[in-house]
């Protein structure tokens, strides 16, 4: 990254942004100190001791990077994350995130605590509208939050926070798929499965904020390998480039969420920047399945890559 | 790559950065006699030096499209670390080998004689560094004890120019063209030339470089490539902006030339067990494991971690040539013990071509040549036979 090369201060046009990392850059540029202190990049030791083992002359024309997800079709396996509150980044918050991941065709997974009404974002969201939820004590709370926004046209609900009982509740109440969020041990997968999870999302992020060390990925083997398929293993954490989607996917994942990458395209370009975000990210992934000889999802597996002592 | 990793140049920008405004230093040079002054080139010791003196000498897009890598470049840096970790083992039978001893080096694969088992990697567009580009190469590659040049596909000069430049045996670089009738008009003429084998690059898909990208972006002339694409505009219908040129690629293909090629074929780019195995099952002469030095696919592996693994596959089938991240004897020599043949370079010949001309390439040679020797004598080995696993210690990670 020359960003140095560049004039201090300056915002380059979002088309010559080549990497999240860019991206980052410029976004820490627009916000002010504590905004970027929620933005900074994450740790990469996890992802650095993963490498991939390309497999050559496979015919990759037909590249395919789409997949199906409770019922949906997605363009990619790549999914815009719960982020609470964006008016922090862009004045116009989730309707501009909404615009971009439609731009991106990508899937939006829109917070409780968002900064305008769902019903405004799920109408921009164009490539599908999915719901994050914090478990509250007050199971009826949680149920009411769910069926507003599946009401709305949210079409997957996914749940952090709170204990199992509340957890089976919403699964009851919710009328729509229900996806554990925060799951780091087979235990607790073992446990969001058997409250009626239908999918889970591997994640680092607790109610105590994320933890920075990208454990997700690392534990994200031992967990896809005990679900064996009967839920949808969903990981996020640290991802920032197309490489580390592929690993992701190779280790487990059916898709992978990013917050960050988009929040900090939102931040700097508003729509323009979140689908530049994913778009890389996108593309990027395309570029390094062609290089491991996989034309699409199917096709890659545990021994895509190796993962490292250190 | 983040802003917060460190690869080797960078620090070495950087520590430029602080010396050159650090007052301890301009109190030490005579600012007349030293300033940006050349170094003459028997004053360089190792091949990294001429890095410095060629980064020095050409246009910042020149020396970027060579050093740098595919996208965060941790494959680039990862080819380097490789190195450190395998250990030559001391030579603890004390075989006598320290002075008076000589050492043969010289080997033969398909023919081609050679003193050390040291070949010039294809590389791109020389005519870039040197205004004779490949002639100037294969000349200073000649004068370093007749070493073999493997000449580009993206060559800046025909190979009957080239080949006619100096006397060293010359092979061919092919990046495949799905019409069949293009690869034999590229072929044909070179083999009749008196190219002794084809050596074809299977890697570097939809590969893109990123920072290569940013001369662009800056408006500098000369290496950058497409942001979406592998080396031209994005294609249409192609939902992912990947470049689809080279997508096409299947293992049928090296059976379809093999009924015009009738030297050795040499596919360059393996690094699976798996790959190097179905390798020979379509019919190639070589297996050459590179990963185009870090310019194929980002996060794929080093060639030493996986040269085991290819080496253990082949079992002595076909030579097995190697390549990406050597800077050093001692580098040629750990990938000897761990089963190649011979091994190949490409930045370090470059190095020396954009530093000095003729004479670089050949100082830069003779010093990996002089390297090896004293890295074999280091370890007990008076022969290229005599090198095997025992003379290193790998703790691959």
């Amino acid at each position: 990254m020359q960003i140095a090369l560049e004039p201090a201060g300056r915002i380059a046009p979002v088309a010559e942004l080549l990497n999240t990392y860019e991206i980052g850059e410029m976004a820490r540029r627009k916000v002010d100190a504590a905004t970027w202190a929620l933005l900074a990049p994450a740790d990469r030791a996890a992802f650095d001791r993963i490498t991939f083992r390309p497999r050559l002359m496979v015919n990759t024309t037909g590249m395919d990077l789409t997949l199906e997800l409770f019922g949906e079709k997605h363009f990619a396996p790549l999914l815009v994350g719960p982020v609470a509150n964006q008016r922090r980044f862009h004045p116009e918050a989730e309707l501009e995130m909404a615009r971009g991941a439609a731009a991106a065709k990508a899937t939006l997974v829109i917070s409780a605590e968002s900064s305008v009404a769902l019903e405004q974002i799920v109408p921009l969201a164009k490539a599908g509208a999915w719901f994050q939820l914090k478990l509250e004590p007050d199971m009826a709370k949680s149920a009411a939050l769910a069926k507003r926004a599946v009401a709305a046209g949210c079409k997957v609900v996914i749940a952090t926070g709170g204990n199992w009982k509340a957890l089976a509740a919403l699964v009851k109440a919710a009328g729509a798929p229900v996806v554990a969020k925060g799951v780091l041990s087979v235990a607790d997968a073992e446990a969001a499965i058997g409250a009626g999870a239908q999918g889970l999302v591997v994640s680092g992020w607790t109610e105590r904020g994320a933890t920075g060390k990208n454990e997700a990925i690392e534990v994200l083997p031992a967990i896809a390998d005990a679900v064996n398929g009967r839920v949808a293993v969903l990981v996020d954490g640290g991802f920032r480039r197309g490489s580390d989607v592929l690993k992701g996917l190779a280790l487990g994942a059916k898709a992978v969420l990013v917050a960050r990458a988009p929040v900090c395209g939102l931040a700097a370009y508003g729509a323009a920047g979140v689908q530049r975000a994913m778009e890389i990210l996108q593309t990027d992934l395309a570029r390094d399945m062609a290089g491991c000889g996989k034309a699409n999802l199917a096709a890659i597996s545990r021994d895509t890559v190796k993962i490292h002592r250190f | 790559m983040n802003k917060f990793e460190i690869s080797r140049r960078r620090s070495i920008e950087a520590l430029a950065g602080f010396l050159a405004g650090s007052p301890l230093l301009s109190g030490q040079i005579d600012p007349i006699r030293d300033h940006a002054r050349v170094p003459g080139i028997k004053e360089l010791l190792t091949a990294f030096e001429f890095e410095a003196v060629m980064y020095a000498k050409q246009t910042r897009a020149v020396y970027n499209y060579r050093a740098y890598g595919e996208e965060s470049e941790f494959t680039l840096r990862r080819n380097r670390l490789a190195f450190d970790w395998v250990k030559l083992a001391e030579n603890k039978a004390g075989t006598s080998n320290t002075g008076s001893a000589t050492v043969d080096t010289s080997t033969e694969i398909f023919g081609t004689k050679m003193a050390f088992p040291i070949l010039v990697s294809p590389t791109a567009l020389h005519g870039d560094l040197d205004k004779d580009g490949e002639q100037s190469t294969h000349k200073g590659a000649a004068a370093a004890s007749n070493t073999p040049m493997i000449l580009s596909n993206n060559s800046s000069l025909s190979f009957d120019k080239v080949m006619s430049a100096a006397s060293s045996p010359m092979w061919v670089q092919l990046y495949p063209k799905q019409a069949m009738d293009a690869n034999k008009a590229y072929l044909e003429p070179a083999i009749a030339q008196g190219a002794k084998a084809v050596v074809v690059t299977v890697d570097q898909l939809a590969t893109v470089y990123e920072r290569s990208q940013h001369d662009r972006n800056l408006n500098a002339t000369g290496g950058g490539r497409g942001r979406f694409g592998g080396g031209g505009p994005v294609p249409a219908g192609n939902p992912y902006r990947i470049s689809v040129g080279r997508l096409w690629y299947e293992w049928k293909f090296f059976e379809e030339l093999r009924t015009f090629v009738k030297v050795p074929i040499v596919i360059k780019g393996i690094l699976t067990a798996e790959d190097a195995k179905l390798a020979l099952e379509h019919g190639v002469d070589g297996i050459y494991v590179s990963n185009h030095g870090g310019r194929s696919l980002d996060y794929g592996p080093s060639t030493l971690e996986v040269l085991p693994e290819i080496v253990d596959a082949v079992g002595g089938k076909v030579p097995v040539l190697f390549d990406s991240g050597l800077r050093r004897g001692a580098d040629v020599l750990k990938a000897l013990a761990l089963g190649a043949n011979a091994v190949c370079l490409g930045r370090v010949p470059l190095w020396g071509l954009g530093s000095y001309g003729v004479t670089g390439v050949t100082r830069v040679l003779e010093i990996m040549q002089a390297e090896f020797v004293q890295a074999m004598l280091q370890t007990g080995c008076t022969r290229l036979s005599a090198i095997n696993r025992k003379i290193v210690l790998a703790n691959f990670p």
